[in-house]
């Protein structure tokens, strides 16, 4: 048969972001993927070299659009090291409960987009609903919906509303009472079922030597997971568990966000009874004036997409010296992608992608 | 300290003579080579357990007329001491044409990153499968990333000197 | 609201039609897509407004262009607006597709779009919220009534100046042009 070459994207009702994909295929078979990143890359590593520390803030959040207050969060860490902050417990235990509410929307989003691409319209639309209800809170915090800029070195920017612990009890309960609905229509049926069983599989082997977080590696049977290797904020303070799955397929990657979510809806729970009360912020310096000593810091934390690094160099001046991005979909999206791609069909590109949990300004940047 | 650390630093350097090894943090381990035993110091971290390769980063030192790489390694394992372990390789390079092997053949994601380097900061991979443009469209002097470009200069040459369609009607 | 006119949709059919049937090509731009899934599905619901979002250029007549332009996205854009049909409107979603927004001194994004393809209107914000993007429909129904929506034939008239910008920034391009230049 003769082999033809076909481009995926970036304008396809089946992609997700503005990506892009050449395919050889033969027939309806893909022999051969090749990526094609780039189309959102805005130079964020060299812009942020230009700009003071503070000053940061309103950019680093911007790299990723669905999950900003990971990016906010690894970029505070990493300043507090280099610059030796301490943080307050209060602090710690918001920032927990605000990224976990920022996983619960993130995860909402994707299931979005995976029922919509399955074309169950019905769950897209209750998942894009209860997200908005996340974003509803956020709005209520920081006065904006999706771009917050609302942890900061030294903790975060102000303390919680008053009565802002039922708002976020009630949210939950919302969305909580919803998931046998989700799991009646979507979760267990048949049709799910047989459009991602053994869809874009991959083995626990090949995820280790491609570098698979999040997700992709606890879809193949790996419990691993940053927020339980190394505690940041207040994780190490309530008991939570890790979901796994064995398949390595689409369909216990999605399965294994769903867990997630309702392990994140759980954390978040256990968290707010146990919040202390006090100060939410240490003093920061003067930011017009703040020189961060020689130094440099590799700091990680478990996005909603998998593991997140920063390495930030200062060379003791106002700006960073150097600043590099490990985002999980790094490499899900160029290496684990193109394998999981070949000898799948054609009508199954979205479906890999989309439970590969690519989104395309990570890769970017 | 930790022991892991410790013993994992004791063993490396019995093994190599020509590298520095400080551990920084509770858990970073920095080891600085040169650049022709990079392979052999990932490939013997490899052998160790430590199979993952987060990120492979570059520095440009323009006072030093060195670019620095760094390869931030860490383990897949459930062990707990071993998991939080990260380990920085660093080796230094020239600025004028530099060129370093792939690692490619010890971790395979490296693939994209290596690509990366050398469009941003133009290095060049010896052994690199296929070293083409990864995420940039138009073609830049100096490699975008390295110190000595000037991202402002560039917009107002580029960007500032296209006039608007309605300037243009006005004017003819 | 003049849905329940009868004698405005006799007058002009056509640019009832147009108003009222906006199609919006479904294109990940930039950041700003992450609001579009709100405003499309149940709770904001862009059809109220007769919005949406539909697969190709072919059968699109709306262009919301959402957020950032990196070079390299906008060689598909231009594109993807070459192949829609006329009458096309195109609405810059957030601020920087206006002026370049926090990107201003970056060098792989495009900081003016209307060098490049017409804009009929834009939304200023990061991010603009959903109700942002209804305002931006109704304001676009008045613009479309009085007959200011005019972009795409603009484009048609200045193409050289438009094919010109282009090309600066994307070297040669490979496809030959739209329209027939008048005076090249």
């Amino acid at each position: 048969m003769r082999e033809l070459e076909l481009y995926f994207g970036p304008q396809h009702l089946g992609m997700v972001g503005n990506f892009s994909i050449t395919l050889n295929v033969e027939g309806d078979r893909i022999v051969k993927a090749t990526a094609n990143p780039g189309f959102l890359h805005r130079g964020f590593e060299k812009l942020m070299e230009q700009r003071t520390w503070i000053q940061n803030f309103p950019l680093v959040c911007r790299i990723n659009v669905v999950e900003p207050d990971h990016m906010e969060l690894i970029y505070a860490m990493a300043v507090e090291k280099l610059a030796g902050i301490e943080v307050p417990e209060r602090a710690q235990f918001i920032r927990s409960i605000y990224l976990e509410l920022a996983r619960v929307g993130s995860h909402l989003f994707g299931l979005w987009a995976y029922a919509n691409m399955l074309g169950f319209d019905t769950v897209a639309n209750w998942a894009m609903y209860h997200r908005d209800l996340v974003l509803d809170l956020f709005e209520e915090i920081t006065g904006g919906r999706v771009y917050h800029i609302y942890i900061w070195p030294g903790g975060v920017r102000r303390d919680f509303p008053k009565g802002f612990k039922d708002k976020i009890i009630n949210t939950l309960h919302t969305i909580g009472s919803c998931v046998p609905d989700y799991d009646d229509t979507f979760f267990n049926n048949r049709i799910f079922y047989k459009r991602s069983k053994d869809i874009g599989k991959i083995t626990h082997e090949e995820a280790k030597r491609m570098g698979a977080v999040g997700q992709v590696l606890r879809a193949t049977g790996m419990k691993q997971d940053i927020r339980k290797i190394e505690p940041y904020a207040a994780y190490d303070q309530v008991d939570w568990e890790i979901p796994v799955r064995t398949g390595g397929d689409a369909y216990s990657r999605i399965w294994v966000v769903r867990d997630e979510m309702i392990e994140s809806v759980r954390m978040i729970l256990k968290l707010l009874d146990k919040m202390p009360e006090g100060e939410v912020y240490n003093k920061i310096p003067n930011p017009f004036k703040w020189n961060i000593p020689d130094n440099e810091a590799y700091v990680r934390c478990e996005s909603s997409r998998g593991e997140l690094g920063l390495y930030l160099v200062s060379n003791g001046e106002n700006k960073p010296y150097r600043a590099h991005f490990r985002t999980p979909s790094y490499n899900h999206g160029l290496t684990i992608l193109e394998k999981a791609l070949e000898n799948e069909s054609i009508a199954d590109v979205g479906n890999i992608m989309i439970s590969l949990y690519i989104t395309a300004p990570e890769i970017d940047r | 300290m930790n022991h892991t650390g410790t013993s994992l630093k004791e063993n490396l350097l019995s093994y190599f003579d020509d590298i520095l090894v400080e551990i920084s943090d509770e858990h970073r381990l920095t080891i600085s080579c040169k650049k022709d035993s990079v392979i052999t110091i990932l490939s013997s971290l490899n052998r160790n357990g430590y199979n993952h390769l987060a990120l492979i980063s570059c520095v440009d030192w323009i006072k030093d007329n060195e670019l620095e790489l760094v390869y931030i390694i860490s383990a897949y394992t459930e062990d707990s001491e071993k998991g939080k372990m990260n380990i920085l390789v660093k080796t230094k390079i020239a600025r004028e044409k530099p060129e370093l092997l792939t690692v490619m053949s010890i971790y395979e994601n490296a693939e994209p990153y290596e690509r990366e380097l050398h469009e941003l900061y133009g290095i060049n991979f010896k052994g690199h499968p296929r070293l083409i443009p990864l995420l940039l469209e138009r073609e830049y002097e100096i490699p975008p990333f390295r110190k000595d470009f000037d991202t402002r200069k560039y917009v107002q040459d580029v960007f500032d000197k296209i006039p608007f369609v309605e300037d243009k009607k006005g004017r003819k | 609201m003049d849905r329940n006119k009868l004698g405005k949709w006799l007058q002009s059919p056509g640019k009832m039609g147009q108003k009222y049937s906006l199609h919006a090509l479904y294109f990940c731009t930039g950041c700003g897509i992450i609001e579009i899934p709100p405003t499309i599905t149940a709770r904001w619901d862009a059809e109220r407004f007769g919005v949406i979002p539909v697969a190709t250029p072919r059968q699109a007549n709306l262009f919301l262009i959402t957020g950032y332009v990196s070079v390299k996205t906008l060689r598909p854009i231009i594109r993807s607006y070459e192949q829609m049909p006329e009458p096309k409107f195109t609405v810059g979603f957030g601020s920087c597709p206006i002026n370049g927004g926090m990107y201003w001194d970056s060098y792989n994004t495009i900081k003016h779009l209307d060098k490049y393809i017409p804009i009929d209107g834009w939304i200023a914000g990061c991010m603009p919220r959903p109700e942002a993007v209804f305002v931006a429909v109704t304001h676009l129904w008045t613009l479309i009534d009085k007959g200011m929506a005019d972009g795409y034939k603009k484009y048609r008239e200045d193409y050289h100046y438009y094919r010109e910008n282009q090309e600066k920034i994307l070297g040669k391009l490979e496809w030959p042009p739209l329209f027939s230049s008048k005076k090249m």
